[in-house]
């Protein structure tokens, strides 16, 4: 499954990383949403880069947006390394790699860990995909300005009173 | 209070016993979520709240903002399988009285950031059901939908 600009992002169901059970849609409840699948807590690029989007949850708990962050890390390792960061976000537990193969996000060149290829979604409230970023190489990650602007794009469009 | 928004319920605290509805003591909104559906029996109920009437503050105040920022980041995290539900308790459509986070067992209630705003009480109750814990955002939607109730 290609996942691109239009197409519908699946409701993945997995458990949060308190281990409770968890769908995309429940989390999106209502608003967009920036949805970032990570290859794990021990990689320095995904280190860096949620510490970035970490500073830009203050952001996004204004703004009525929501952040989820997929991984194939337990949900355990998940808690410590959200605790890490001071994350307020979601983080969504996949070490069965269930949604990995359904989505064709393998990591090839990580034979080591079979992580997820980091890849980002910015979503309307209905998952419909909006964006799509390719992080195989750092500069293809999402910069926070690319989330802010698509934000505003996506809120722009499904907030009735968002013109005024 | 005048009729209650779409989204809320009534709770009334009289410093020892919760009430759904009208009842002793002083009423709160709640997200009406939590008294919806199966409700868990022999709860225990942390009521970071008092009966006082002069414990009141603005949801909008940055300690207000912040405690429910520690609720997203740990206090939930914490309390892992054992939440049954949380809920601000709003007096107005602007006003926070307090919260009240919802288990199934004893925890660690020292921890609770809510109390931090005001003390807590302990109270056994069979009113509250289970609620997904929110994963965001800080802020009400609705004036007078307790946290984290209500949606666009």
């Amino acid at each position: 499954m290609k996942l691109a600009p239009g197409d519908a992002c699946p409701d993945l169901d997995l458990p949060d990383h308190t281990g409770r059970a968890r769908t995309l849609c429940e989390l999106a409840s209502g608003d967009p949403v920036a949805l970032l699948f990570s290859r794990g807590w021990w990689c320095p690029k995904e280190q860096r880069h949620l510490r970035e989007v970490t500073a830009l949850q203050d952001e996004f708990e204004v703004a009525y947006a929501r952040i989820v962050v997929v991984s194939i890390d337990a949900s355990e390792v998940q808690a410590a390394f959200r605790a890490g960061l001071g994350a307020r976000f979601v983080f969504l537990s996949d070490p069965e790699r269930r949604w990995l193969q359904r989505l064709d996000l393998l990591e090839q060149t990580d034979t080591t860990h079979r992580p997820y290829r980091p890849t980002a979604f910015t979503l309307f409230p209905d998952l419909t995909i909006h964006a799509t970023y390719d992080g195989y190489w750092y500069w293809g990650r999402p910069t926070m300005e690319d989330l802010r602007q698509d934000m505003r794009t996506i809120s722009r469009a499904v907030r009735e009173d968002f013109e005024r | 209070m005048g009729d209650l928004p779409k989204g809320a319920a009534r709770l009334a605290f009289d410093g020892r016993e919760l009430y759904a509805g009208t009842g002793p003591g002083r009423s709160f909104m709640v997200d009406a979520r939590c008294l919806q559906g199966i409700a868990v029996p022999g709860a225990y109920a942390h009521v970071c709240a008092l009966s006082d009437g002069a414990a009141v503050l603005e949801f909008d105040q940055p300690e207000v903002q912040q405690v429910r920022r520690d609720a997203l980041a740990w206090w939930i995290t914490l309390l892992g399988d054992a939440l049954v539900c949380l809920t601000t308790l709003a007096l107005d459509a602007s006003h926070y009285g307090g919260a009240i986070t919802v288990t199934r067992a004893p925890v660690p209630w020292s921890e609770d950031p809510f109390a931090r705003i005001f003390p807590g009480t302990v109270v056994r109750s069979d009113l509250f059901c289970e609620v997904a814990p929110p994963p965001g955002p800080v802020l009400e939607r609705y004036a007078g939908v307790a946290w984290p109730g209500g949606r666009f």
